[in-house]
């Protein structure tokens, strides 16, 4: 037997205000989503890529969302993405752009790569601390976090509040 | 890692909006933006101002995302042509890094391929083509490595204008096999920005196939960039730059040596 292949988009959802981000959920990601995939590719392109989309994992804290598509159509729906102006949520519209990271096979590369990834943007921000008082706890607090086994996630997320 | 470049970002007097955007860039992942000073001289009362020092803009550039180095910040002229007294080439042009021009009509779009001296032809994508291209003054642009500009903001912003983007790209893709094409922002606002390798796989829309769509973002903005500087320069081989009255000792002692090594070495 073969697998059913799919495509994994790691997509960043960038906000002017960071405090929005928390609105986000797993329904509106794929409405708008959809939407915008009707306004390119019309009926036609929704309907082929539509079987096995689906919002895999969406983290509030960090804006970070992974889609998952069906490997033969994944351009589709990529192609689609920029189009994504906001995300509209109980009739507020909070205006976003999606900007895509990753994009993998399965969803054990794409956490791989965004563990990396979050490394990096750590670096890039422990710079910007204004003391060392600060620069000292945020350390201390991805520490904690990475002791435990299997702790990635929680080191993620705490990487995205310290901001 | 390609270099990914964004040749087209829309000046506005407001400064904080500015910064904002080219900070939203490096985040993304640009390496050299472009600020663009459009000028229409259709409309009365319309001169062609010295760009703002890049300088001035920031104290210290924003650092590119997943490289060390900050953001590069050139200045571009676009200067909208209807009538061919529009477009000379004067001292004010100088003052920028790169320089484009936007054709209304045939006649123009066939000089400004084959005879202006510009680093980029901007295709319109707010109104259907006004002309059809032709084969013989896109080959001509190839030729002298002019490049073609699609800026996808319109798209973004409103459906209409997504069809005639979308419409003309496509005209033009079959006329230049997606060669020598440019992607680019035209963003107003921070939000208005995407990413490299979104807007390279956007290409698809625009009909380049996955190779052109990432060189559109990449090595033929780099080209873009180089052919300003052959402008700017004698043929991008001699380059002439005001010396500094303090350093003027130090540069007639080293220049001796320099000559002396050279002699040695042969």
């Amino acid at each position: 037997m073969v697998r059913l292949k799919s495509r994994y988009l790691l997509c960043e959802v960038c906000v002017s205000d960071r405090s929005h981000l928390l609105l986000l959920d797993d329904g509106t990601v794929q409405n708008a989503a959809k939407h915008a995939l009707i306004q390119a590719h019309g009926d036609y392109g929704f309907a082929h890529s539509i079987f096995g989309f689906s919002v895999k994992y969406l983290n509030a804290h960090t804006g970070i969302v992974l889609l998952r598509c069906r490997k033969s159509h994944y351009r589709l729906i990529w192609s689609a993405l920029p189009f994504i102006t906001g995300l509209k949520k109980r009739g507020q519209k909070v205006p976003c752009f999606f900007n895509c990271l990753h994009v993998g096979g399965t969803i054990r590369t794409c956490q791989k790569f965004l563990v990396r990834y979050n490394t990096q943007q750590l670096h890039r921000m422990l710079p910007l601390c204004h003391s060392e008082e600060e620069r000292s706890a945020i350390r201390k607090s991805v520490l904690s976090c990475t002791v435990q086994k299997d702790a990635d996630a929680d080191s993620e997320e705490d990487i995205g509040e310290e901001d | 890692m390609a270099v990914f470049m964004d040749l087209n970002i829309s000046y506005t007097t407001n400064k904080k909006r500015l910064q904002s955007v080219i900070e939203t860039a490096a985040q993304l992942g640009y390496s050299t933006v472009a600020i663009n000073y459009v000028v229409d001289l259709q409309q009365k009362k319309q001169e062609i101002v010295k760009p703002k020092s890049v300088s001035e803009l920031f104290k210290t550039f924003p650092i590119v995302q997943g490289k060390s180095r900050p953001i590069k910040v050139l200045n571009r002229l676009t200067v909208v042509a209807s009538e061919p007294s529009h477009f000379r080439p004067t001292v004010d042009y100088k003052a920028y890094d790169l320089v484009a021009v936007f054709p209304q009509t045939e006649k123009l779009f066939h000089a400004a391929c084959m005879t202006f001296d510009v680093d980029i032809i901007c295709v319109a994508v707010t109104e259907r083509l006004p002309f059809f291209f032709k084969r013989s003054p896109v080959n001509g642009a190839i030729e002298r490595s002019v490049f073609f500009e699609i800026s996808y903001t319109h798209a973004i912003r409103d459906h209409t204008m997504r069809r005639y983007t979308i419409a003309n790209a496509i005209n033009l893709m079959e006329i230049c096999k997606g060669k020598n094409v440019i992607v680019s922002s035209g963003a107003e606002h921070p939000l208005e920005m995407r990413g490299p390798y979104d807007i390279s796989n956007l290409g698809l829309l625009f009909g380049l196939s996955e190779e052109d769509g990432k060189a559109a973002v990449s090595t033929n903005c780099r080209a873009v960039c180089l052919h300003g500087e052959t402008r700017k320069t004698a043929l991008g081989i001699i380059h002439t730059i005001k010396k500094d009255p303090a350093l003027t000792d130090r540069v007639e002692e080293d220049a001796p040596a320099s000559k002396r090594a050279k002699i040695e070495m042969a």
